[in-house]
């Protein structure tokens, strides 16, 4: 008998913490491993299912940050510890971590796109000596957008935290983003050309928000003299199963949900909406 | 082994076959057109063999007979999901060779493609039997010849309305029934060999010189993403997931999934307004790529098997056919 | 010369400006013509008339130019117009090679209809056919007028009775991928009848005007052809007092009922008439009896069926010449 791929499992809200006015990050009871870059398919029943991105796991949970951008996340924000939430999953390729090892791992995200990659900066925050040197340039739109203060304090710690927001604006100023890291403003292309790239061959880099956004953040890298391949990045598109069936996160030949989200940059850069 | 039956000697086969089955076949849906006083050939359950529609192409494919275009997966009533009942009758379909050739294109997908069988399509897909239709003629849109999907050998029968009779080829009997009534008879199938329009097929497009081709932006110009041309296909696969809450229940509802378009609005929207592929010339090029180029990339063969109903389904006269040709002599024209 | 005008224009030639010359008047019912009678008009025109033809509002054909002496070789020349045009489709005339036997009702005209047009929900011609059956030959000056959808190509708006073709649309839940092409559509050129409510379409019967559009919209076939149904429209007109637009009578009408109105409409003026005037359109005598009166002696003998609905009132509007225009410079 075949399973049936679309039967969720439930699992508890052990926790839920406000990251901004529209992002929350929930803890839930879990017993998966996913593998960091994978994601799963979230569902409330009656008010639909969407391809969340897991933004941290451990023992016996996982934590996904949502932003409250549709039915179902506005249904989830409704939510709270001691309720539930419907899951599949894990799915996708995620990042190939081991061979980040004893690299100068940069990660550079936009906005949300910092969530997919939380996971992997607390791993590296955990075992430091397995990377060469670590940088985090990450970019919102405006203070308020800010995601993560107090993990980004954390990190500053050990490694070069850099935020910069698109603008100020009326309710924030870069007082909310922890003194520990560097913070600006302007777009996060500008903030490539100053990274310090002491040894090329050994950077890998880690690309993870809009479809804009990474696209001009990775030819930034190109120019700085990088090679295709040592770039990675994470789409995120509409999908409807999650298992190679509904369509929707096609491109080319390619199926997001199974092939990605997480491809090397030679592929990714091929591909064509 | 070949059998032929006369009308009440098939429709005493037919009268049989439906205890176990529910039986498919294209017919005569009085008034069913779009226009007023229009006929339409679709598929629905026969009784008898009269009812089958030999002479025409069928407007619909014949995939909504078991990949139904709403389909419900789960039932929910507080906490519980409820597997919706699936129906452990046979189903047997009357179709064309080229029908049969997109059904297996559709399995690539829901059966082969990703780690696990589509749940749903499977459990209806393994009680499908094929009875295959004759094409003696090909009809004005066909290009089946073009696409290699004119023949096959995959069906437990053949059918074919010749001088009063029906003529059968049986590879796999069903409960012994075509040879109970049959009266065995020497019967090989026959297909088209030739086509009234033939397509010079793209044999490997190269995606970077196909996206920045003008034609797009024409039948960009002209589409106007209505959808008709995938809904009729029969190897058109995509869906979109759907939960609702009953109106008169607001506890208890449920998941279903319905047919989705790549033409039509909505298709790649993201909660929070991204979205892909906004004009209608880019999602020509996205449908078009992927029946002649991207599944076979994927999968070996090409997913579009030239039945032609797109062609005849376009409310503004884009003939897929003729945007293939076009690639193809295109790129032979670009080689040579 | 001595002619007598009454008799002369009953039999559907006219007075002209020019005192020696009349014309003739060809109806069509249905506006719907065998061009194998067509060179019979063309040699009337030729041989007794000026050569030309003039298609009228009405969809049929006036012939100028021709002296009056000709009225009666020209009548005998149009038997097998009349024959091929009228008696065939049921049409009593006593003596079809005495021209036409009266002029006052008017053609019935209609679109193309479902012949041709996407939009149309019938069959037009048909009907006017069968109306022409019914209300011809006859002299109450009446303008009936037959149009396949509420886009009203025809202005049946603008007749005394004015037939709109309705289609019910039927909707199989399952077989709607939730497009809502059909929604837009109709928020966009009717009357936004349709909503969606869980991923499908609720319509709004109330507000439907059975147009059809959703069918033609539907890629899936989930909206598909129903019952065939008219609205009637009624009392619209032109002229030097009060033109207005026509009211709704009835709407979701079956096509007997139709018939029978067009029937009863003649009860209805022969019995209301006022005789001291040379004519009376009938619009002004509903003006004169009320609407009350008009539905009670309309519906005589009618089985309006289960789903056509009547008007409460006449809703007309339109200008009255004589006191609807303030002009700027008195």
């Amino acid at each position: 008998m075949v399973n049936n791929n679309y039967l969720p499992f439930k699992a508890k809200i052990l926790d839920k913490y406000q990251q901004t006015e529209l992002d929350w990050t929930y803890r839930l009871e879990c017993q998966i491993k996913p593998i960091f870059g994978q994601f799963m398919e979230v569902s409330l029943p009656g008010v639909g299912e969407c391809p969340i991105s897991i933004s941290d796991f451990g023992e016996g949970y996982i934590e996904m940050t949502i932003r409250t951008v549709g039915q179902v996340t506005e249904g989830i924000e409704k939510l709270n510890p001691e309720d539930y939430l419907y899951l599949r999953g894990p799915y996708g390729i995620g990042f190939p971590i081991e061979s980040f090892y004893n690299k100068h791992l940069i990660i550079a995200t936009g906005g949300t796109g910092l969530a997919p990659v939380k996971s992997i900066i607390n791993y590296f925050y955990a075992h430091p000596e397995l990377l060469k040197q670590c940088d985090i340039l990450t970019g919102f739109k405006t203070p308020s957008d800010v995601l993560f203060t107090s993990d980004l304090d954390k990190w500053s710690q050990l490694f070069r935290v850099e935020v910069t927001v698109d603008k100020l604006d009326e309710f924030g100023n870069l007082e909310v983003i922890p003194n520990s890291c560097s913070r600006k403003t302007g777009l996060i292309t500008s903030l490539i050309p100053e990274v310090q790239l002491p040894s090329l061959e050994d950077v890998r880099v880690v690309i993870v928000g809009p479809p804009i956004m990474m696209r001009y953040t990775a030819q930034e890298f190109l120019c700085r003299g990088l090679k295709q391949e040592n770039i990675w990045v994470s789409f995120e598109r509409k999908m409807s199963c999650g298992l190679g069936k509904c369509g929707h996160c096609k491109i080319d030949e390619t199926y997001v949900c199974l092939e990605g989200p997480v491809f090397n940059f030679t592929k990714a850069q091929t591909l064509l909406d | 082994m070949g059998y032929k039956y006369t009308a009440a000697a098939f429709n005493q086969l037919l009268e049989n076959l439906r205890k176990k089955h529910r039986v498919y076949a294209p017919i005569l849906l009085k008034g069913k057109g779009k226009f007023s006083d229009a006929d339409l050939v679709g598929y629905d359950e026969i009784a008898r063999v009269e009812e089958v529609v030999f002479n025409q192409k069928s407007y619909f494919s014949p995939k909504e007979t078991f990949y139904p275009i709403t389909q419900t997966l789960f039932y929910f009533a507080g906490d519980e999901f409820k597997e919706s009942v699936v129906d452990e009758k046979g189903i047997i379909v009357f179709l064309r060779a080229c029908d049969i050739q997109a059904v297996e294109r559709l399995d690539k997908i829901m059966l082969e493609n990703g780690l696990s069988p589509d749940y749903y399509y499977e459990r209806l897909r393994k009680h499908l039997k094929f009875i295959v239709m004759d094409c003696q003629e090909s009809f004005d849109s066909c290009f089946c010849v073009s696409m290699g999907t004119n023949t096959t050998k995959n069906y437990s029968a053949s059918v074919r309305y010749e001088n009063g009779l029906y003529l059968s080829d049986v590879k796999i009997d069903i409960d012994g029934l075509f040879a109970l009534y049959g009266e065995q008879f020497e019967v090989s199938p026959q297909f088209v060999e030739t086509n009234k329009q033939m397509v010079q097929v793209p044999q490997n497009l190269n995606l970077e010189s196909v996206a920045i081709n003008p034609i797009w932006e024409e039948y960009g110009a002209r589409c106007i993403a209505c959808g008709r041309c995938t809904v009729v296909c029969p190897s058109c696969s995509c869906y979109t997931m759907q939960d609702i809450f009953y109106e008169d229940n607001p506890k208890c509802g449920e998941r279903r999934r319905v047919w989705a378009s790549c033409h039509i609005d909505g298709f790649t929207d993201m909660a929070g307004g991204h979205s892909f592929r906004r004009t209608n010339g880019e999602r020509m090029r996205f449908k078009v790529m992927h029946k002649i180029n991207d599944f076979k990339q994927r999968f070996g063969v090409h997913m579009c098997v030239g039945c032609g109903r797109c062609d005849n389904a376009c409310p503004e006269y884009i003939s897929l056919a003729h945007c293939i040709d076009r690639l193809g002599k295109e790129e032979v024209g670009n080689c040579g | 010369m001595t002619i007598n005008t009454k008799r002369v224009m009953k039999n559907a030639w006219r007075i002209t400006r020019d005192r020696n010359l009349t014309c003739l008047r060809i109806r069509v019912p249905g506006g719907y013509l065998p061009v194998k009678l067509l060179p019979l008009i063309q040699e009337i025109a030729e041989r007794f008339g000026n050569g030309a033809v003039h298609i009228t509002t009405r969809q049929g054909f006036e012939i100028p130019g021709i002296a009056f002496e000709h009225m009666t070789e020209i009548n005998a020349l149009l038997t097998p117009l009349i024959e091929e045009l009228e008696v065939k489709i049921g049409v009593t005339i006593d003596q079809p090679d005495q021209g036409y036997p009266s002029a006052g009702t008017r053609n019935v005209v209609a679109c193309i209809g479902n012949k041709v047009c996407t939009n149309a929900v019938f069959d037009t011609t048909a009907l006017a056919k069968d109306i022409e059956k019914i209300i011809y030959p006859n002299n109450p000056h009446v303008k009936i007028a037959v149009t396949g959808c509420p886009n009203d190509c025809v202005k049946v708006h603008m007749h005394d009775i004015g037939i709109l073709g309705q289609v019910e649309p039927l909707y199989d839940a399952q077989r709607c991928i939730g497009c809502q092409a059909c929604i837009n559509n109709c928020h966009k050129v009717s009357t936004g009848a349709l909503t969606l409510v869980n991923y499908k379409v609720k319509r709004d019967a109330s507000r439907c005007i059975g147009c059809g559009e959703c069918v033609l919209k539907c890629p899936t076939a989930a909206w598909t052809r129903g019952g065939k149904y008219y609205r009637v429209v009624i009392m619209g007109r032109t002229g030097k007092k009060n033109p207005r637009v026509a009211a709704t009578f009835l709407e979701w009408a079956e096509r007997e009922v139709v018939l029978k109105l067009c029937a009863n409409l003649y009860v209805y003026i022969d019995k209301h008439i006022d005789r001291s005037l040379p004519k009376e359109h009938v619009g002004y005598i509903v003006d004169r009896t009320g609407y009350p009166i008009f539905k009670e002696e309309m519906l005589k003998n009618v089985d309006l069926g289960s789903k056509a609905q009547l008007a409460s009132i006449l809703n007309f509007a339109g200008p009255m010449y004589d006191n609807h225009v303030s002009f700027l410079n008195t």
